[in-house]
């Protein structure tokens, strides 16, 4: 079994090194974009506290939340979301239907669906970003 | 194998699983709902009144804990590929499942502020 030696991204740059295959950066993309979703909701959660001071309080937090800025950045984090989604469910698919051999196939198929995706939440998000409404 | 880690790490990994099956419908829903409207402004009133329906409510009751689980079950296998010893692995499920829970709380009583604000 592999076993890490010293180094906090040691084992990411073995892991890498020594199999720089599709699996891998799709195991190496899941991984961050995890780590980045486990952040945010911490953060999704504090900003939603906020409605424990009632409508004046929530509505103070939620709009500096709903600026071109901050439309811009939804775009980076439907991105996030997509991609943990879509990998997630090729993994869950895999594993559980035993389709392990062509999960490169699979990994392929997901992306494309996240492209879709990613030209649809482009097109709105940049549209609201840059809405006369703000 | 690493006898150390025993059963509990096959159940994490079906339960990360289940629980992802479930986030990934929740969060298509939730994008859909908040995001992928017309009316994109997001007010207390509006929050408010979508959560006067009981079906909401359900939705978010299942949505805060399913997340929180996926959330530091997540961490824990990163940190577990870390192989840590095992005081400090018990130390650190055992903080995972006091702040899960605890956030869960949290959550559930930010639902009731959302429902009882209406």
């Amino acid at each position: 079994m592999y076993q890490p030696k010293s180094g906090f991204f040691r084992m990411y740059r073995d892991e890498v090194g020594l199999n720089p295959n599709v699996g891998t950066w799709s195991w190496l993309l899941h991984r961050i974009t995890g780590v980045i979703l486990v952040l945010y909701l911490f953060m999704h959660f504090l900003a939603l506290s906020s409605s424990v001071g009632g409508a004046d309080s929530f509505n103070a937090w939620i709009s500096n939340l709903q600026t071109p800025l901050t439309h811009v950045l939804e775009i980076g984090l439907a991105a996030v979301v997509a991609f943990h989604l879509l990998n997630g469910l090729r993994i869950t698919v895999a594993d559980f239907f035993y389709l392990t051999k062509p999960h490169k196939a699979l990994f392929w198929i997901a992306m494309v669906i996240f492209a879709v995706l990613m030209v649809i939440t482009l097109v709105v998000f940049l549209g609201r970003a840059f809405s006369p409404q703000h | 194998m690493n006898g150390k880690t025993g059963k509990g790490s096959a159940y994490g990994w079906l339960l990360q699983r289940i629980t992802g099956i479930f986030l990934a419908f929740f969060l298509i829903l939730h994008f859909q709902v908040l995001h992928f409207t017309k009316d994109w402004r997001i007010d207390f009133n509006l929050v408010t009144q979508r959560m006067e329906g009981l079906g909401w409510v359900i939705f978010y009751l299942i949505f805060v804990p399913a997340g929180l689980f996926h959330a530091f079950n997540g961490a824990w296998q990163v940190i577990h590929d870390y192989r840590p010893k095992a005081g400090t692995g018990k130390a650190l499920k055992t903080l995972f499942w006091v702040l899960g829970i605890a956030i869960s709380v949290w959550g559930y009583y930010l639902i009731v502020t959302f429902n009882k604000g209406a």
